[in-house]
């Protein structure tokens, strides 16, 4: 009866695992725990100020193994507990270790249907990884996620986080994959409104590099 | 003449053709801020509130509730209670990208808007909620918010006046939930993002228990427009009982997608046309009309409907965020009802048992459908499950998971059964 005591369906997390970083890596330098007090001041309580020390941390160590959350916690003046709860509640921050570029892919309904799928199975092929997967060198992780409000521009991705790349095509994300092989970052790209485009002639942010071409590539077999 | 009456001189307002508006100095110097200055100085804080409920303005953020009414819940000021405002900018409806596009080219009519808002409400701060995924809009928005600051036009002490209002931007980390209003102030708890049985109102009690008011982004970027153009020119905008401005995200099989800005009540297949039409000439399938969460409509159901809360009602569908998605005539409903599922189901924070365990076994049965499995009975299975789901959970996304499969299945029924196993075998076959 008590048998799902033992053996649990859920798997529990290990109550001793081996630890990523060092006692010497893991803490914060002055600068950081200065940016964390400022956070801290903007709430009532430094409970509001976890996910933003979280992001930080994140950035920091690249994952959030069980000891970089004790140093939040402790930080923070917080319960171990509600730091790991909120770490494991929201998806962007990685419980474990991901690749040097982790490639977001939306599949979400508009760019089920232009061709996210597609896209998706070209990384999956180029990089030879499979979706929610690092590939073997450890340089990329693949990943499906949920609309990232970019609908217009469909398929469309997220590098680690930060730049948006739209209207995805094979060789625009060739291209991609070559930037960052080479090192280079990927600038800010604003969508022009389309009428923008009528009563401006362009886009009308000048501070950053422009996408002209709304016709998103047409949806392959592949595509379901 | 449609209810967004002559449409084709509409002169945008909430993205006027302005290049690099996103700059502080570009917005001041067509006139941004005098509004802010305007108000504060002038007007009582109840004026404000009344011009917003004069004005008719309602939620962009999917609800659809009377902006102006809503400020009015707030209950009166007592100096040894904070009061806080939320803007939601946690934008992740799927089919919705309006408030990224005004965030990235017209911020300081938000910041204005929110400025106005802390007046009119007598508060102290306002959260601005960004989803973690906008990380370039949210650094791009610290920029300008500093500008603001330096110019004192918020902040300690603002305008000169003995007003102190902040604007705190918080950064989300990728949960759908989070744009539910009481998940979104766990969220800014440092709390798992659990949204809050209801009542109490967030007017009574919201973040750390103090009375709290939230808007969507695109609501609190109308609030300048209002104050400075007065309520009636607000009101005689678009539909008569839904009106205003409206950034309809266009998206999906069309050649032009894009974030268009129009009146309300503009016309399905007007907004279609605007679009460029379908892709390839192919012919129209369905229309998804305002993000996932609201019923799909067929193509024949679109005939003179408009975009605004009423007619969409009446046609069988809703406004939600007016993020529209139109498909077309090679679209496979059973898969996209599978996407849709998925989604749900991944987002569902698993706190009450119909949306934690629905959801799965709604992805579950259309997945089995999908892939060829499924039974005629599953259909009907699919559809006693979205009844055993609606309202009977602690927010609405059960509620919003279960509308698009209980009307994809009805409205393209055809689809789902072809897909499925015959209910009777042929026999000797
Ligand atoms: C599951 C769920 C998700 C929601 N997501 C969002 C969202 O992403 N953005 C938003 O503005 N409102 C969202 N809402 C609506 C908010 O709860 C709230 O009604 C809205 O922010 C109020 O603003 P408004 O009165 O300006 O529309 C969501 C509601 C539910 C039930
Ligand atoms: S309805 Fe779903 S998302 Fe909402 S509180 Fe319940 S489990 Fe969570
Ligand atoms: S569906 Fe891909 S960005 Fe919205």
């Amino acid at each position: 009866m008590a048998d799902f005591i033992r053996n649990p369906v859920v798997a529990l997390p290990d109550p001793n695992p081996e630890p990523h970083f060092s006692e010497k890596q893991l803490s914060f330098t002055e600068e950081e725990k200065a940016r964390i007090a400022g956070w801290v001041r903007q709430y009532p309580t430094s409970d509001g100020a976890v996910m933003w020390t979280l992001w930080l941390a994140q950035e920091k160590f690249g994952f959030l193994p069980p000891e970089v959350l004790q140093l939040v916690a402790a930080e923070l003046s917080l319960p171990y507990a509600q730091v790991y709860g909120v770490a494991t509640f929201y998806t962007q921050y990685f419980k474990e270790k991901k690749g040097t570029f982790v490639l977001d892919v939306c599949t979400c309904f508009s760019c089920q249907f232009c061709g996210g799928y597609d896209i998706l199975a070209y990384l999956e092929e180029k990089l030879e990884v499979k979706r929610g997967h690092t590939s073997a060198c450890g340089r990329y992780t693949l990943q499906e996620v949920e609309c990232l409000g970019a609908c217009g521009s469909a398929p469309m991705m997220q590098v680690n986080n930060g730049p948006y790349a739209h209207n995805l095509t094979p060789e625009k994300v060739d291209e991609l994959l070559e930037a960052l092989e080479a090192g280079k970052s990927l600038p800010f790209v604003s969508i022009t409104l389309p009428q923008d485009e009528d009563e401006m002639g362009g886009n009308r942010r000048t501070d950053a590099e422009s996408v002209e071409n709304y016709v998103t590539p047409p949806r392959s077999e592949r595509t379901q | 003449m449609t209810k967004a009456g002559n449409w084709k001189s509409y002169e945008r307002v909430l993205l006027p053709p302005v290049k690099n508006l996103h700059h502080l100095d570009v917005y001041r110097a067509g006139g941004g801020y005098e509004t802010l200055h305007k108000v504060v100085k002038e007007l009582e804080p109840q004026e404000v509130t009344a011009e917003m409920k004069r004005s008719g303005l309602r939620g962009r953020g999917g609800a659809g509730f009377p902006t102006g009414l809503k400020w009015s819940f707030m209950p009166p000021v007592k100096p040894e209670v904070p009061r806080y405002l939320c803007c939601n900018a946690d934008e992740s409806e799927p089919g919705t990208f309006k408030d990224r596009q005004l965030m990235e080219y017209n911020p300081h009519l938000l910041f204005e808007g929110i400025l106005i808002a802390c007046y009119a409400m007598s508060l102290k701060a306002c959260y601005l909620y960004v989803r973690g995924e906008y990380a370039s809009w949210i650094t791009h928005m610290e920029d300008e918010l500093e500008k603001v600051y330096d110019a004192k036009l918020a902040g300690k002490n603002m305008l000169g006046t003995n007003h102190s209002m902040d604007i705190i931007l918080h950064k989300g980390a990728g949960a759908y939930i989070c744009g539910e209003e009481t998940s979104l102030m766990e969220s800014l708890e440092g709390k798992r993002a659990y949204p809050r049985i209801k009542p109490p109102f967030p007017a009574q009690s919201g973040i750390w228990g103090y009375p709290t008011t939230i808007n969507n982004v695109e609501t609190l970027a109308c609030a300048p427009l209002i104050l400075d153009r007065g309520a009636d020119w607000f009101a005689a905008i678009g539909a008569e009982k839904n009106p205003g401005p409206l950034l309809y995200g266009i998206s999906g099989h069309v050649n032009r997608p894009g974030v268009y800005e129009y009146p309300t009540g503009m016309l399905i297949t007007d907004l279609l046309e605007i679009a460029g039409g379908m892709r390839g000439n192919k012919k129209l399938k369905a229309v998804v009309p305002g993000g996932a969460s609201v019923p799909v409509l067929r193509a024949d159901m679109i005939e003179g409907v408009t975009m605004d809360v009423d007619s969409l009602r009446e046609a069988g569908s809703m406004l939600g965020t007016a993020g529209m998605l139109f498909l077309d005539e090679d679209t496979d409903m059973v898969a996209f009802l599978r996407r849709v599922a998925h989604f749900y189901h991944h987002e569902s924070c698993g706190q009450c048992t119909p949306c934690r365990e629905g959801t799965g076994w709604m992805e579950n049965l259309i997945t089995r459908i999908d892939d060829g499995e499924g039974n005629l009975r599953d259909l009907d299975l699919l559809l006693d499950l979205c009844d055993q789901m609606e309202g009977r959970t602690v927010c609405a996304l059960a509620d919003a998971a279960a509308w698009p499969v209980r009307n994809t299945i009805k409205r393209f029924r055809e689809d789902f059964e072809r897909q499925c196993r015959p209910a009777v075998w042929a026999v000797n076959a």
